[in-house]
């Protein structure tokens, strides 16, 4: 079955979709811990001790890495909503595609305007062709083409799987993209990775409370978004059966 | 396969009929043979050499987005794209014969441009033509790939022009790292790594098999 064709009747595409539906009632309780948590984290950071080599600006590494953490979850989860949006016609999930884009797309360049002020100040350059800046920028690109492809395609069944493609591209995009630098062996500026103890005392606290609001602000933008979008589609609804004047009218 | 033969076939014959995007793609590439001239003046001719893979390359991305901008445009006129949709069997194949076509109209026009620069530079490529062959042939193949897809989606949407490039080049940097890094190679007189043939070929494959199978929805109405 391919999505804007079915012709039997979709529970799923009822707006919003039950999926929805349970999924924002987590948004209001997710709000509340977020905010408890944004408390706990500023003042965790403010408390943090200096680094002795890196000076104050290491309490950069509270934002960073989580940023990351939140740009590749989103455009995962664009990658795979979009396929199912693709193999089953869920609707609903394409909608997810959209909410979870553009908050990645977000983190993504939040992490991209972090990255530069720490990398000034402690490798003395602004910008190095390192492995993960390099994977990270291009897939920045991707998801903003993403993003261009929605918005020039306007809002139809056929930009939808136009964008749907475009996202299993860019999540094929990832491994393919450290398979590159893998071969051609671009040294690494990073820390391969953050092991057992590499923090420094009193370190640990803020970077998981780092993590924890920032992941914690990642789902509560993209159920907010995933709202609004599901929203508007309503509104489209509504608009295409007072035009008709029937129920749902076909679309596209 | 029928179906990938008689496209491809089809494309072939008009191409020939009217050869206005071969000649267009190949006027285009050899202005930028030009326009390298004026970017990087008074070079030394050893690091002109040096830097002619990268050079070509670039001439190769671009002169291809022009050659894959077209690709569709024809097919909108009286909607022979939803003609194609109606034809019988995979959709996949009508993308076959599409990326082959311009992989075939691609490459006459890469040949060309590799004299040009040749003449222009003073590379002489003859020593390495068997590598730089085969190099160019793969990264234009994956190039071709997610091209033919992405045209055949841009070409439908407002922006056609402006959007495939956008749409295009993310996906094509990991093709050229592989093909940059090979061609250096063969231009050198160096035999081309194994790793850049490696690399092109994984790519190849990823991107032949997501396309083939995402064109079922690109055309689906």
């Amino acid at each position: 079955m391919k999505p804007g064709n079915e012709t039997a009747p979709n529970p799923e595409a009822d707006i919003p979709s039950p999926l929805e539906a349970r999924m924002s009632r987590w948004r209001r309780p997710l709000g509340i811990v977020l905010g408890l948590l944004t408390i706990g984290y500023a003042w965790s950071v403010v408390s943090a001790p200096i680094d002795h080599t890196q000076g104050v600006i290491q309490k950069i590494l509270y934002v960073h890495p989580p940023l990351a953490y939140g740009a590749y979850l989103g455009f995962v989860i664009t990658g795979f909503a979009g396929m199912v949006f693709l193999g089953r016609g869920r609707e609903d999930l394409d909608r997810l595609a959209i909410a979870s884009a553009e908050v990645g797309v977000i983190f993504c360049t939040l992490m991209l305007v972090t990255g530069p002020i720490w990398a000034r100040g402690t490798w003395g350059v602004w910008w190095s062709w390192d492995a993960r800046l390099t994977v990270t920028l291009l897939l920045w690109f991707v998801y903003l083409a993403y993003l261009l492809l929605r918005g020039f395609g306007g809002r139809n069944p056929r930009t939808a799987r136009f964008a749907a493609i475009y996202g299993v591209l860019g999540l094929v995009l990832i491994p393919l993209n450290y398979y590159v630098i893998e071969i051609f062996g671009s040294r690494s500026m990073h820390p391969e990775n953050l092991k057992q103890g590499s923090l420094g005392d009193g370190m640990g606290l803020p970077f998981l409370l780092g993590n924890l609001a920032l992941a914690g602000a990642f789902f509560y933008l993209l159920l907010l978004r995933w709202e609004v979008e599901s929203q508007r589609a309503r509104e489209d609804d509504q608009g295409s059966e007072a035009r008709v004047g029937g129920p749902r009218a076909p679309k596209d | 396969m029928n179906v990938a033969l008689a496209i491809l076939w089809k494309d072939l014959v008009s191409e020939w009929r009217s050869r206005d995007r071969v000649v267009a793609m190949l006027i285009f590439s050899i202005l930028m043979a030009v326009v390298f001239h004026f970017a990087l003046p008074d070079q030394d001719p050893e690091a002109l050499r040096a830097l002619t893979p990268g050079l070509l390359w670039t001439a190769y991305l671009f002169a291809a987005l022009l050659g894959l901008n077209r690709s569709f445009a024809l097919e909108l006129e009286n909607d022979a794209l939803g003609g194609l949709a109606l034809a019988p069997g995979n959709r996949g194949w009508i993308f076959l014969g599409k990326a082959a076509a311009n992989w075939v109209l691609i490459s006459i026009v890469q040949v060309l441009t590799a004299g040009v620069f040749a003449v222009f530079y003073r590379v002489d490529l003859l020593p390495g033509l068997t590598g730089l062959a085969s190099v160019v042939g793969l990264g234009t193949l994956g190039i071709c790939a997610a091209g033919t897809l992405l045209a055949a989606m841009a070409v439908r949407t407002g922006f056609r022009e402006v959007l495939l490039p956008v749409l295009l080049l993310p996906a094509l940097f990991p093709i050229l790292a592989g093909a940059v890094q090979g061609s250096m190679a063969a231009v050198a007189g160096r035999p081309v790594p194994f790793e850049s043939l490696q690399l092109l070929f994984v790519i190849d494959g990823v991107y032949l098999i997501v396309a083939f199978l995402g064109f079922d929805y690109v055309l689906d109405e």
